[in-house]
């Protein structure tokens, strides 16, 4: 039997097991994912997207629909299903902090030509101007949400990959590849297609992880 | 009337059980008797020490009068201690603890309150989300839009939460409405501890004001509910919003988290509905960008602390069978077995469980000589069970080798 890497998370939070980690990981990210949607329903009010809009946007709404899988299969998993979870992920998670990087690009460079930086000017003057915060709280705290945010995002790719481990060294989820062939012969085209995809991750993962 | 709805809930109950039965008694004895017999948990220490350290701080900064303030926690009491009324109102504890919370925010002195941000909300939304959202969903209006975001955010939004605890108190299996006031409180309660301790501006803040700082003597804004007013020739949504109790606590949406909520306990309990109920927390979402009510983080932070909530309480609290029609139709309650339900632990007595690495697959067939015995019908009660009598491995060999994917194989065999 290979020995397991032990940097990967054993338990979830260091006290409840990984599929209740998984399951919320999975549950957080898919509200994420959701942004996906309303970015392209933004086209409704006849604002354009930019070229990497439109690349998140379509990004999270595909991710969206290959996390979902999980939820359904939370207590029944199957291993080819969580492989393509699980690589989706870890290429969603790069891709998350890329996109972070170009964003906070766009937004700093949008605020920065913007001079709207000063009091909304009371006749209490100074007082209620102190009860605002100031630049640096204004970006340490953007910078902190942000920060937790991708962190979570690194936290969970871990929880999965631990968790496809777990079901890849376990003899009950061994996947029959003449079992996949077989089954691929009686499917739609997109399904084979993401069958195959299945497949791919599949190979992937065991490369990596077991 | 009575015999026609006793006859539509009771006529599936199982005879001799008692556990939907409500309490019906009005002496305080009866509760005395149960708090004397209840043995507190470390779980009930953190429980009703947070929610007593909130009630504490309510009484010391709310500003009514003391004897009010008394009269009031005395009257909550009295509602604890009659078993017919503590039955609904002590389960209920974290939601008046978040009431009670929410409505004292406002008096909170601007010198002890965190300073207001205006603009971390839109940098994370545009960071995280590509874009201000927000911002762009309320760029177009009319007055069927309107009209379609008011609906879950202006009435559904106040009235569900009654209705769900009604639906779920009648459709759910006993105890299911406890975790329900348990979840929702607490989601609640933590919402708004977090709008007091990080005052962060909505939407309507920057159409208003752009990205100027902001004090806590200014007045709150009904958003896209103004429109609404206008409508109606109503002053409903304007003057409410204006003197909210909590003016910059967009962050996170407690509208998202109450319709999150609600959506997860009756996806939980009625399953076969779960894309309607999912289809109204994203009508809300839209309704309560389009209102410029909120950002497009506030609204998962809220989904995010509903979903955290729920989970906790789905594990710890709540019924897992809830498949039958009504409170009075079911027998027994489990909660659900964390481990039971794990499904990387299999059964230790299932010779398909253990890894083949571990198996030796090389053996030759002459060597396997005496061991090699055809299952026969024959086979007397010493004999192995029929998954392990083609097989010549005992799962008792692997005890030391292979615990990761079976610990149970080294706990008590069920069958001992």
């Amino acid at each position: 039997m290979r020995q397991r890497s032990s940097h990967l998370p054993k338990t979830f939070l260091g006290c409840l097991p990984l599929y209740i980690g998984v399951d919320i990981s999975l549950g957080v990210t898919i509200f994420n994912k959701c942004s996906g949607a309303y970015g392209i329903l933004a086209l409704f009010t006849g604002h354009p997207l930019e070229f990497m809009q439109w690349v998140m946007y379509l990004w999270s709404i595909a991710t969206l629909c290959v996390y979902a899988q999980g939820l359904f299969q939370k207590h029944r998993p199957k291993l080819l299903t969580f492989s393509q979870i699980f690589v989706t992920f870890s290429i969603d998670t790069i891709l998350t902090c890329l996109f972070t990087l170009w964003f906070t690009h766009s937004w700093y460079s949008l605020e920065g030509s913007s001079k709207e930086n000063s009091s909304t000017g009371t006749s209490d003057g100074i007082q209620e101007a102190n009860q605002g915060a100031s630049q640096a709280v204004e970006y340490g705290a953007t910078l902190f949400i942000t920060l937790v945010s991708l962190i979570s995002k690194l936290y969970f790719n871990f929880l999965l990959a631990s968790y496809v481990q777990e079901l890849l060294l376990h003899p009950k989820y061994m996947v029959d590849q003449d079992d996949v062939e077989q089954d691929l012969k009686h499917q739609r085209p997109w399904k084979r297609w993401w069958i195959k995809s299945q497949k791919i991750c599949y190979k992937f993962s065991k490369n990596l992880l077991a | 009337m009575a015999t026609a709805i006793q006859r539509f809930f009771l006529s599936d109950k199982p005879p001799y059980s008692h556990i939907a039965d409500l309490e019906r008694s009005f002496n305080p004895k009866v509760t005395f008797k149960k708090v004397s017999n209840y043995k507190l948990k470390a779980s009930d220490y953190i429980h009703f020490g947070f929610l007593g350290s909130v009630f504490l701080f309510v009484l010391y900064a709310n500003p009514a009068p003391l004897f009010y303030k008394l009269l009031f926690y005395a009257l909550l009491c009295v509602l604890f201690i009659i078993p017919v009324t503590s039955q609904f109102f002590f389960n209920a504890l974290p939601i008046w603890a978040w009431l009670a919370l929410y409505f004292t925010s406002s008096y909170i002195p601007a010198t002890h309150r965190p300073k207001i941000t205006v603009k971390v909300l839109p940098a994370v939304e545009t960071v995280l989300y590509g874009d201000n959202l927000s911002e762009l969903l309320a760029a177009s209006t009319n007055i069927y839009l309107d009209i379609l975001a008011w609906i879950p955010y202006g009435l559904f939004h106040f009235g569900a939460p009654f209705v769900v605890a009604i639906i779920l108190f009648l459709f759910g299996p006993p105890t299911v409405l406890r975790g329900y006031a348990f979840a929702f409180g607490y989601m609640n309660l933590l919402g708004v501890i977090i709008q007091n301790l990080f005052p962060a501006a909505p939407p309507w803040y920057k159409i208003l004001y752009g990205l100027k700082t902001a004090y806590y003597g200014m007045h709150g804004s009904p958003g896209g509910l103004k429109r609404i007013d206008k409508l109606l020739g109503i002053d409903l949504y304007t003057s409410g919003f204006e003197n909210s109790s909590v003016i910059f606590g967009a962050f996170p949406s407690l509208h998202s988290g109450c319709s999150t909520m609600e959506a997860l306990f009756f996806s939980y309990c009625f399953p076969k509905l779960k894309p309607l109920f999912i289809v109204y927390v994203c009508w809300l979402w839209w309704s309560t960008m389009y209102l410029t009510h909120h950002y497009f983080v506030d609204l998962v932070a809220g989904s995010v602390l509903s979903y955290v909530f729920f989970q906790y309480t789905r594990l710890y609290h709540l019924p897992s069978d809830t498949s039958l029609f009504s409170r009075w139709s079911y027998s027994t309650i489990e909660k659900y077995d964390m481990n039971k339900m794990n499904p990387l632990l299999s059964e230790s007595n299932d010779i398909e469980n253990v890894p083949l690495s571990n198996l030796e697959t090389d053996f030759e067939l002459n060597s396997m000589g005496e061991r090699s015995t055809s299952p026969s019908i024959f086979d007397g009660a010493t004999s192995t069970s029929r998954s392990s009598a083609t097989s010549n491995t005992s799962l008792g060999e692997f005890q030391n080798e292979y615990v990761g994917a079976s610990p149970r194989v080294t706990s008590k065999l069920r069958f001992d």
